[in-house]
């Protein structure tokens, strides 16, 4: 198992596939570790990609600094991670918490990307979000662990997902609540206290940008991805039809074929940005339709709207 | 050596040799810091971080009287040197670069009792196939319930405002605890056929 070194701690990470191939860095949500991307390591590879996945510092098998950790060393071990994969294309992906991570590397070193992807995130706390944050942070002190993935299991995957495993959900939460620790989640979700928005600097991320946001998403609902599309220039906002915050462990196979897509159409010069707004198919290899004209993509029901 | 708790007995429950030391351990550990808290407090408060204090002393007494009514306990002749070990540990010791004293001794002990509520994860240890109805099994999962939320003061007092001009010295000392208690952790389990993954 391999390690990075920032400072006094130690990064887990994990390389796959073919070296010569453009690599997709993927970053992990909060309560999340490296081995839920097993099915993306698997499609991606497939595609003639190489995988990079970690743990961020407080999670899984990285180090878990005891009282504070910092987003911006997360940025850094993210950088040395990105530091480790040569001079070929990188596409880095992320989703919530790893998304606003992976936004920060692309906003303080774009260059060094081919493209991003973040995925369910956020550049600021709304109200709402703001307050959510607070009510885990308060379920996970007073609840731990496993309380928090009750409130975000039925926040964040569909019905469709839960029903067939309503009595074997402690099987699916034992290893996030084994491999999470009370205080080191605390730790991330602290890291927030001294926030600073960073929609002022998304216009300075100039790489191909495909935003994915879950139709349902409850948690980081559509109108903080519309932040991202607006304020990122190359950029496109895809929805996921069905979906929730969590479509990443809902919707592997569609969402690593929405990656290698982008990723491809990139290298082949073939993407266009457009700051337009997408519908991603129901499964894998389908095809991505326009939103429809004259509708408001930020409305549940069918509202006219401007185009975007 | 395996990550977790077994072979089970018929009944799924923890062996006894295993029920002995991880109890031995977090006995010696929570008496430690109720010992420590008890001597903290003055008769009379003078600040309101002394109530919660004052909960955190009931709370460790409940933790050990629930661990020596919940194991089965055997002979291990190898507790006298390990108690030993651990007890030279838990010894006060103030966080180094704070002049206060009394700021120093008590940040020290924060330190100790954020490693020990944080960083000691007994019910981790329990197999999935664990005995959910045995007591020992409830008091371990109690135990790290509990040490989850009376962690909260630690953690409040430790990233407080009358410590941040200490930030430095105060993180580097509670690295230190947590790497020398999981340390004594996982050489008391490895003495009982358990291996922490990442300790081997």
């Amino acid at each position: 198992m391999p390690f990075l070194s920032h400072g006094s701690y130690r990064i887990r990470y994990e390389l796959d596939g073919p070296a010569s191939g453009p690599t997709y860095v993927l970053v992990n949500g909060l309560t999340q570790y490296a081995e839920l991307w097993a099915a993306y390591r698997d499609a991606l590879i497939a595609r003639q990609f190489r995988v990079a996945t970690f743990d961020l510092l407080g999670q899984g098998t990285s180090d878990k600094p005891a009282l504070f950790i910092n987003q911006d060393d997360q940025v850094a071990a993210l950088g040395l991670l990105i530091g480790e994969l040569g001079d070929g294309p990188i596409f880095l992906s992320g989703i919530s918490f790893g998304g606003l991570i992976a936004l920060r590397y692309a906003i303080a070193h774009g260059a060094r990307l081919s493209g991003l992807v973040p995925m369910s995130c956020f550049a600021e706390l709304s109200p709402q979000l703001l307050l959510l944050g607070n009510a885990m942070r308060t379920g996970l002190i007073l609840g731990g662990t496993s309380y928090l993935q009750d409130l975000l299991l039925p926040m964040n995957l569909s019905d469709q997902w839960l029903k067939p495993l309503l009595d074997k959900l402690d099987g699916v939460k034992r290893q996030g609540w084994l491999v999470n620790d009370v205080y080191a989640l605390q730790n991330l979700m602290e890291s927030f206290l001294d926030f600073e928005p960073l929609t002022p600097q998304l216009s300075s991320i100039g790489v191909p940008t495909m935003i994915l946001n879950g139709e349902f998403d409850f948690l980081t609902p559509r109108a903080l991805h519309e932040t991202l599309r607006v304020q990122i220039p190359d950029s496109s906002l895809v929805i996921i039809p069905r979906a929730y915050h969590a479509f990443t462990l809902e919707k592997p196979a569609l969402t690593a074929d929405l990656l290698a897509r982008f990723a491809e159409d990139v290298l082949a010069g073939r993407w266009q940005g457009n700051k337009a707004v997408w519908i991603a198919p129901e499964e894998a290899g389908g095809e991505l339709a326009p939103f429809p004209s004259g509708y408001d993509h930020l409305r549940a029901i069918p509202m006219p709207g401007t185009n975007p | 050596m395996s990550e977790w708790f077994g072979p089970l007995d018929s009944e799924h429950r923890v062996p006894p040799r295993q029920q002995t030391r991880v109890a031995a351990f977090l006995i010696s550990a929570h008496g430690a810091l109720a010992r420590q808290f008890a001597f903290t407090l003055p008769i009379k408060f003078e600040s309101a971080w002394q109530t919660e204090l004052n909960a955190q002393i009931y709370r460790e007494a409940e933790i050990i009287s629930l661990l020596l009514r919940a194991t089965s306990w055997v002979p291990d002749l190898s507790l006298a040197y390990m108690a030993a070990s651990w007890e030279t540990a838990w010894f006060p010791a103030p966080v180094e670069g704070i002049p206060d004293r009394t700021l120093a001794a008590a940040a020290g002990l924060a330190t100790l009792s954020h490693a020990v509520h944080a960083g000691i994860r007994p019910a981790a240890l329990l197999p999935v196939q664990a005995n959910a109805n045995d007591p020992f099994v409830t008091a371990l999962r109690r135990v790290e319930f509990e040490s989850g939320r009376l962690l909260q003061a630690q953690s409040q007092f430790l990233k407080g405002p009358g410590l941040l001009p200490f930030r430095g010295a105060v993180s580097a000392t509670l690295e230190r605890r947590h790497a020398e208690i999981g340390r004594l952790w996982a050489q008391a389990l490895q003495g009982v056929g358990i291996a922490i993954p990442g300790t081997e």
